[in-house]
């Protein structure tokens, strides 16, 4: 993993000193923010302190039950007379003055264990997520201005006692518009917490990290929003207030490199914790995008279709002879063979017909026109001879009677 | 170490301060934002490399950023003033962002255009006069309009008002005015309209206004009075006293007579309307 190898080192005014520390492993853990949520949410659990209903409430009466048959409902009814409270319903969590559903019990499971391993997680990724600028504006701390994210300081912050001294600190650091703003959002709780005990709030400010304390927690706890703990005893609740990860940390020069002995570099295993290094990301290279436009992963693909194929419309090749000529070519053939062939059939056909009826045909002017008839591509039926059953197939004139009556002669003179 | 995708990941899965959630669509209030939706391109915390294009005191600045200066906050963006022409402003902004992705170039471009179009809105209304709204706030007028509505009725104004009156009275201001009950004022008043008139009429007059006399006795009350009109009030007062001396039964003549007897006086320089005056000598 690439990563900045050094961190410069900042003095209590503000100025870079020339020293510089190695970055700990600690800020190239992964960052699971679903890891950090979940351990958060079960660290609060385990400050909680048990509430419960009374165990005896709304049983501290001898009702019972007055039966069916006496009109009212069957609920146990208090006992006894001489009072309001007679003959009222008891017990039911429906009933005035009886006990709740489910009532509270102090034996709720409060606590939450959670593993060794995954709480060190936690925090991992909490210290990790405090070492991108990004993250921590985007948990809302004010931090255009710092000179640098992780923010070092040298160990003289320790030493400091006086508040006027922090509060000059901050302010060279270009975090005092950091401390405004919590100041800023000082306001009164909404809800019941008012009246127990938890009746103001307001924004969480920088955490101040230190090694030994040599003056600097109360040099630093009066200014608000100010937090300080100790490298050893890092919290995952205050790294990671709300379970949200990327909370602004100010680190004095001992307490950032002793980090590496706490929780190991991949390398080397952590010192101060028995049998633990840091967690292993499941990427060794997070950034997929990257990785996607790599030469590696662009050989190994085919190149991109781009041409859309949409779903075709099914035509019936049995009604249309263009889709039926795709599949079997040979149909247009036969199509047309068969056509020729019915053709030739009906003009046998009808030749037969004709010679029974006694219309002859002879092919003049390039067309089958009778023969010895003067109009041109006329025919005419003898309307007698076809019995009365006329068949025009041109558009028809009547033949000169006396022509008929030879017609008439010939046959006569045939049969 | 920074990835974009894993930080794109938290800020949009999890928690982003700049993030403004409406109906449609979701809203990055970071001030470096190039479109200022919430987006995986228009992020500014989530692409290391990023350029904006801000406007300061009328000028449009380029913002740089790039992963190098990814560790020091104060140092990030590379500031880059634009050129006031618009043209050359654009110029500027392809040789400063050559070879970034065309998604910052346009938008960068796009925004200058929208900046500078604002900007002209701006010079031309500073020009005109500009109305300035005021908020109300609305507690702040409530609480107002009720500590009014008290100081008022804490005030008594009437009381007040009643109190300098008296005093204006006391001191004179007024000059003569008597506090004469307003039926009493009004019959006096008819009646001296009636003694003014002709003597004809008086007759009937007198059978008319004997009855209403004989009902009444006027008794004297000379305490408000100037002591300017006691000489004037000299006559009236012994002719109001052979009044009461006298009997019930002569009064309707005698008071004829005195009426008839009775000399008016008028004076120019009085504040006092003549009737009134007259009405003193009755009294």
């Amino acid at each position: 993993m690439a990563c900045r190898p050094l961190v410069s080192v900042y003095s209590e005014k503000g100025e870079a000193t020339g020293t510089s520390v190695k970055m700990p492993a600690v800020f190239q853990a992964p960052i699971r923010p679903d890891i950090v949520g979940s351990v958060h949410m079960d660290m609060m659990k385990n400050g909680r302190q048990p509430y419960a209903v009374s165990a005896k409430a709304g049983h501290q009466t001898s009702a019972e039950s007055w039966g069916t048959g006496r009109a009212v409902a069957r609920i146990p009814r208090v006992s006894g007379g001489g009072t309001n409270r007679s003959g009222q319903g008891a017990f039911g969590n429906m009933c005035r003055h009886g006990r709740m559903f489910a009532p509270t019990k102090t034996w709720r499971r409060w606590h939450r264990r959670i593993n060794v391993n995954q709480r060190r997680y936690a925090i991992c990724s909490a210290i990790a997520a405090t070492g991108i600028p990004a993250l921590v504006m985007a948990k809302g701390h004010c931090i255009e201005e710092v000179p640098e994210i992780p923010l070092v300081l040298t160990d003289k912050v320790q030493t400091l006692t006086k508040t006027k001294e922090a509060v000059g600190v901050l302010r060279k650091l270009k975090l005092w518009r950091e401390i405004e703003k919590v100041k800023s959002t000082r306001r009164f709780r909404a809800g019941k917490g008012k009246m127990r005990n938890r009746r103001r709030i307001q924004r969480r400010g920088p955490v101040v990290i230190y090694n030994q304390d040599n003056g600097i927690c109360r040099a630093f706890r009066n200014i608000p929003g100010v937090t300080l703990i100790n490298v050893d005893r890092l919290n995952l609740l205050k790294i990671a207030p709300g379970g949200h990860v990327g909370r602004l940390c100010i680190w004095t020069e001992s307490a950032f490199k002793k980090l590496d002995s706490i929780y190991g570099t991949w390398k080397k295993a952590s010192e101060q914790k028995t049998d633990y290094n840091l967690p292993m990301p499941k990427m060794t290279n997070c950034d997929l995008s990257r990785l996607l436009r790599s030469d590696e992963i662009q050989k190994a693909l085919r190149p991109p279709k781009k041409q859309v194929t949409r779903r075709v419309l099914k035509r019936n090749p049995l009604k249309n002879l263009s889709v039926l000529a795709k599949l079997n070519p040979y149909a247009v053939v036969e199509k047309k063979l068969a056509k020729l062939v019915e053709k030739q059939q009906k003009k046998k056909r009808q030749e037969l017909q004709d010679a029974k009826r006694g219309i002859k045909y002879g092919f003049k002017h390039g067309y089958y026109q009778l023969v010895g008839v003067e109009d041109v591509g006329l025919a005419t039926v003898d309307a007698a001879a076809s019995g009365g059953k006329s068949r025009p197939r041109k558009p028809v004139t009547k033949a000169p009677p006396a022509k008929e009556k030879k017609e008439k002669k010939e046959k006569k003179e045939k049969k | 170490m920074q990835v974009d995708d894993v930080n794109w990941s938290i800020i949009n899965g999890s928690f982003c301060a700049y993030k403004v959630m409406t109906k449609k669509r979701r809203l990055c209030t970071n001030e470096y934002n190039l479109t200022g939706i919430c987006n995986r391109k228009s992020c500014p915390l989530a692409n290391s490399n990023y350029a904006t294009v801000r406007e300061e005191n009328g000028v449009c600045y380029l913002y740089i950023k790039t992963i190098e200066r990814a560790a020091f906050p104060a140092k990030l963006w590379e500031k880059i003033k634009l050129s006031q022409n618009y043209e050359k402003a654009l110029e500027q902004i392809s040789n400063e962002l050559i070879y970034w992705p065309s998604y910052y170039i346009h938008k960068c471009k796009q925004r200058l255009t929208v900046m500078t179009q604002i900007l002209i809105r701006t010079r031309r209304l500073r020009l005109k006069r500009q109305k300035k709204l005021v908020s109300t706030k609305r507690k702040v007028d409530r609480r107002e309009a009720r500590r009014e509505a008290k100081a008022l009725v804490a005030a008594r104004l009437d009381v007040a008002i009643e109190n300098e009156l008296l005093e204006r009275l006391k001191q004179g201001v007024y000059g003569e005015i008597y506090n004469f009950p307003q039926h009493v004022f009004n019959k006096a008043a008819e009646e001296l309209e009636v003694s003014d008139n002709s003597d004809a009429e008086i007759d009937e007059e007198e059978e008319d206004e004997s009855g209403k006399q004989s009902e009444r006795q006027f008794i004297e009350d000379f305490e408000e009075s100037d002591e300017d009109d006691i000489e004037e009030l000299q006559r009236p007062i012994e002719e109001a006293e052979n009044e009461m001396e006298d009997s019930e039964e002569e009064e309707k003549e005698k008071t004829k007579a005195r009426r008839h007897h009775v000399s008016v006086e008028y004076e120019e320089d009085d504040l006092i309307p003549c009737k009134k005056k007259s009405l003193i000598k009755l009294f």
